[in-house]
């Protein structure tokens, strides 16, 4: 039931948020886009020579820092779908035990309230090749063992989704122990009933029952992903050389770095592209679940 | 006390039209009761004299004064709602005390009303608590109480007994009913309880389909339904309806009962417009209007028993036609003497049926 | 009523039965291991952050990561609050952690106030273009910072507050609005209709309603909300790093600054005890009120 009403209250009371969405939102995102189009360098330049409008995206896409960044990006979301089978290999364990759950969850969820900065700032510490797991795996026997990963370029990448699992996979279990506690009990109850194996459980019936976690969850960690910054920055500040560099780290490195924000823009207008092109698929799913419960309702 | 007025409402939601031209006035002081199923419209015309939504086209007015574009709050409305719609984190004096939020009142008119309000319903001793505290009869009260403290003339009831369990509903009943005694407020009150409207109403709207069929007392509707709907709409158990063709015989008219074949006299009928020789009708007959075992009554019939019902202080036996049963209203004590099967005549008072016109299905 | 009746034949009085062995089987046994063996890796950077800040630098060097300090020392907490240097500014994280304060608490009122006034406008009045509106906002808290962040830099300097701690707070709370405002959105739609119609009949004003029905029944959102944003404006490093100006700048950027740009022998247990102080605010919070933690972080991942 609508509720009718002919005071002016709540639209002046809508007019800030209104304002913020379309100056801070709606107006930065088309200024960016239209920057991104200009030779802007250190100010914003609004003339367009429409001959090499794509100049900057050009440039974007033969510069061997953002191809870098761009297989980061890739590596890092591959990578860190670790978090989300390890986050729900926890909470199966957990559902299904329940002694100690509320002591587990304590302590798997804790590095969220860590900021990535400091969760950084330890892993960085702990990979220290002189000082820290490499040096005590040497002590305790294993000579060859090398953790040295934020050392070399071609491992650098791998400390970094390490570490993402680590901050990370607390969430993706909270996320699941939600999914699983929501399955009607009877279930359960049926397959204990019915003798069905535990991994036959899982595999024909809870995880397919769950796909929309497991989907929620996988659109999470890449526009987390996209965004991947200050554990950049902590752990290995885009090194060695460039090889840790990730598209945010590469448009902020071109405004703050190189003073080009024409370039920096066209980088983000990129990073925008590819979070429309996770969350289009969010939209139309969660449309598409709606008019289904509503479906099923009737 | 206001007098309320719909004139020519109608309220439609994008192409689906759930109003249309519909008049109804409510005089000074009546107790009115919207009835009918769900899905009829009652609750949105209520809401639209409430304000909560908006009419599509027609006028409302309050006490003369044209209210349809009023705000719910300068309306000179109270209302009740099905849920109480108690504020959860008020207490019942906070409760009552935001029912006069609108009004400019003074501290000591405010805590005067509420004392009024809370003595008048026995809830004083509540005054403190959160409705959480409270039982669901106890919230009620408060529903009531909050409307009552705001002075208005005209009362709006939504389903308020809805979620009472059935001692309770009859305690509330009087209660209500008590209060439209002592006060005289002008009440609109939706229900889809025929009870409720039967025993509270000074008159009775009884809705279906956005239209509103029949306005009358409680005995008119009762007695006199104006067409089917409100003929099987009201009663319980429901009229016994038997289709009919009219035939003349010199000066009586006879209907050809289709389902029971038998002919019953109707010329003691009062019509209003008389059928004619051959006339589709649907003869109504109540259940308490039937007396069984009656030969001397001019109308009647034979219908083998199909079986008996009992419910305490009532009885029913139902007997068997070509449709539905046909059922007659008897002493609980007999109701162990009629054998499924048995055939059983049963004689009716001819000025007691209730004839409509099959077609149209008004009444005639 | 019921006083008068005695109490029904059927109850019985409690009687004790022996209790059962309890049984562990193997299976539970082999999850809780796999638990506890998860727990520790988890646990394990909080661990040798907290024993390395307490290490003296003779007893880091000998490389024992994971060992016990031989001997504890708190001088690494009492340099890293008041010594450690960020480029040429030597005060310690402490300058971070006040900035951080004065950073949080304007920037929390603003963030929450605004979101909540425009959640409820939204869920409870009738307002034609929510639907659009709530969708761009929707759209609006998915967005990658990077693609506003220049244009904000430039609004904030026309507006004066680049560089000042109300630039940071304001710009956390442009960040933060849609997302808060979808989160409270949904909420107040689970307000009863009738509450409101009732409300609506009774006051009919926006604020008094807001203030004296709405405002009440939002306790366990706000919780939640408060929960969130501390720990993201806490936390935050991007904005603080871009928005803050000198001696503005928030706690992590203080600290990043402090451990990534330091020169000379690095004294990694200095470094920790930074790292720690910075950490704390927000894992006391999550220690503290752990289940309104978690259903922040949901409602913020999913509501979003």
């Amino acid at each position: 039931m609508a509720i009718r009403w002919s005071h002016w209250s709540p639209r002046i009371a809508l007019v800030p948020a209104l304002v913020i969405t379309a100056v801070a939102f709606v107006g930065s995102i088309g200024w960016t886009i239209y920057i991104s189009l200009t030779r802007s360098r250190r100010f914003p330049d609004y003339t367009i020579n429409w001959d090499e409008w794509a100049r900057q995206y050009e440039r974007l896409f033969k510069d061997d820092a953002w191809a870098v960044s761009l297989k980061n990006l890739l590596v890092l979301g591959i990578g860190s779908t670790l978090a989300i089978i390890f986050g729900f290999i926890l909470a199966a364990m957990i559902e299904r035990e329940k002694r100690g759950e509320g002591f587990f969850r304590t302590i798997f969820l804790y590095p969220l309230a860590v900021s990535l900065i400091v969760a950084g700032l330890v892993w960085r510490w702990m990979f220290n090749p002189a000082l820290g797991i490499e040096n005590f795996l040497h002590q305790i026997g294993f000579a060859n063992a090398s953790f040295n990963w934020l050392a070399s370029p071609d491992t650098a990448m791998y400390g970094i989704i390490l570490a993402s699992i680590w901050h990370g996979s607390g969430f993706y279990m909270a996320l699941m122990l939600a999914g699983l506690k929501s399955i009607n009990t009877e279930i359960w109850s049926a397959a204990r009933l019915d003798g069905v194996s535990f991994w036959r459980l899982y595999i024909e019936i809870i995880i397919p029952m769950m796909r929309f976690t497991f989907l929620t969850c996988a659109i999470l960690l890449s526009l987390g992903v996209v965004k991947a910054y200050d554990i950049i920055v902590a752990m290995t500040n885009g090194g060695p050389g460039s090889s840790t560099w990730m598209p945010a780290f590469f448009a902020l490195n071109a405004y703050a770095g190189r003073s080009n924000i024409a370039y920096a823009s066209a980088a983000a207008v990129i990073m925008l592209l590819i979070t429309a092109a996770i969350f289009i698929p969010l939209v139309l799913i969660t449309a598409w679940r709606v008019r289904r419960q509503e479906a099923i309702a009737q | 006390m206001p007098r309320v007025e719909f004139q020519n409402i109608a309220k439609q939601y994008g192409r689906v039209t759930v109003l249309d031209e519909l008049n109804l006035s409510v005089e000074d002081g009546e107790f009115l009761v919207l009835l009918g199923p769900s899905g009829c419209g009652k609750t949105t015309l209520l809401n639209l004299l409430a304000g909560l939504i908006e009419v599509t086209a027609g006028k409302i007015s309050i006490d003369g004064n044209e209210v349809t574009n009023l705000d719910p709050k300068d309306r000179g409305l109270a209302m009740v709602f099905q849920s109480y719609a108690l504020y959860p984190t008020k207490t019942v004096r906070g409760n009552l005390k935001f029912g006069l939020s609108a009004q400019k009142l003074d501290r000591a008119e405010i805590d005067r009303r509420v004392d009024w309000a809370a003595k008048l319903l026995q809830i004083e001793p509540l005054l403190d608590r959160k409705p959480s505290q409270l039982s669901g009869g106890q919230r009620q009260r408060v529903a009531i109480g909050r409307a009552l403290v705001k002075n208005v003339g005209v009362f709006l009831f939504d389903e308020p007994l809805s979620n009472l369990d059935a001692k309770l509903r009859t305690e509330m009943r009087l209660e209500i009913k008590r209060l439209h005694d002592e006060l005289r407020h002008t009440i609109v009150y939706v229900t889809h309880d025929q009870v409720e409207a039967m025993t509270m109403a000074t008159k009775i709207a009884v809705m279906d389909g956005g239209v509103i069929q029949q306005v009358g007392t409680p005995d008119e509707i009762y007695e006199t339904p104006a067409n089917l709907f409100v003929a099987q709409f009201i009663g319980s158990p429901s009229m016994n309806m038997l289709r009919a063709k009219v035939a003349r015989d010199g000066e009586r008219l006879l209907a050809n009962l289709e389902d029971a074949s038998a002919s019953i006299d109707i010329s003691g009928h009062p019509f209003a417009q008389p059928p004619k020789d051959g006339d589709q009708i649907v003869v109504g007959l109540r259940p308490e209007h039937g007396l069984v075992d009656a030969s001397d009554l001019p109308a009647s019939l034979e219908l083998p028993v199909q079986y008996a019902e009992k419910t305490g202080s009532d009885a029913t036996l139902f007997l068997k036609t070509g449709s539905k049963p046909f059922a007659v209203r008897i002493e609980p004590s007999q109701a162990a003497n009629y054998q499924t099967g048995a055939a059983v005549r049963v004689g009716f008072a001819t000025e007691k049926f209730n004839i409509f016109d099959a077609q149209s299905g008004r009444r005639i | 009523m019921t006083d008068i009746l005695p109490l029904s034949p059927n109850q019985k009085a409690f009687k004790e039965y022996p209790k059962k062995p309890a049984k562990i089987k193997g299976s539970s046994i082999a999850i809780l291991i796999f638990l506890t063996m998860c727990a520790l890796f988890i646990a394990v950077p909080l661990y040798v952050m907290i024993v390395t800040s307490i290490k003296h630098m003779d007893q880091i060097r000998l490389g024992e990561i994971f060992s016990l300090p031989t001997q504890v020392t708190f001088e690494p907490w009492w340099k890293a609050w008041n010594e450690v240097c960020s480029g040429v500014q030597c005060e310690g994280v402490k300058v971070g952690f006040f900035n951080s304060l004065a950073i949080l608490f304007p920037s929390l009122i603003l963030s929450i106030g605004l979101s909540m006034v425009t959640g409820y406008a939204l869920a409870l009045w009738n307002v034609k273009w929510a639907g659009t509106f709530l969708f761009i906002l929707f759209t609006a808290a998915f967005v990658p910072f990077q693609i506003i962040m220049i244009p904000l830099i430039i609004l904030s300097g026309i507006i004066k507050v680049y560089g000042t701690i109300w630039g940071v707070a304001i710009v956390h709370a442009v960040l933060a609005m849609p997302l808060l405002t979808l989160i409270f959105r949904n909420y107040y739609k689970d307000i009863p209709n009738e509450i409101m119609s009732a409300a609506l009949m009774d006051s009919g004003s926006f604020w008094r309603i807001f203030f004296e029905i709405v405002l009440p029944m939002s306790g366990n959102i706000l919780i939640v909300v408060l929960i969130l944003q501390i720990t993201s404006i806490w936390n935050d490093f991007i904005i603080g790093l871009y928005f803050g100006g000198i001696g503005t700048k928030p706690m992590t950027v203080i600290l990043a600054n402090s451990v990534i740009t330091s020169r000379g022998e690095i004294s990694y247990n200095v470094d920790m005890a930074a790292a720690l102080l910075t950490a704390i605010p927000p894992l006391v919070i999550y220690f503290v009120l752990g289940k309104f933690f978690v259903q922040g972080i949901t409602a913020g991942a999913i509501k979003g």
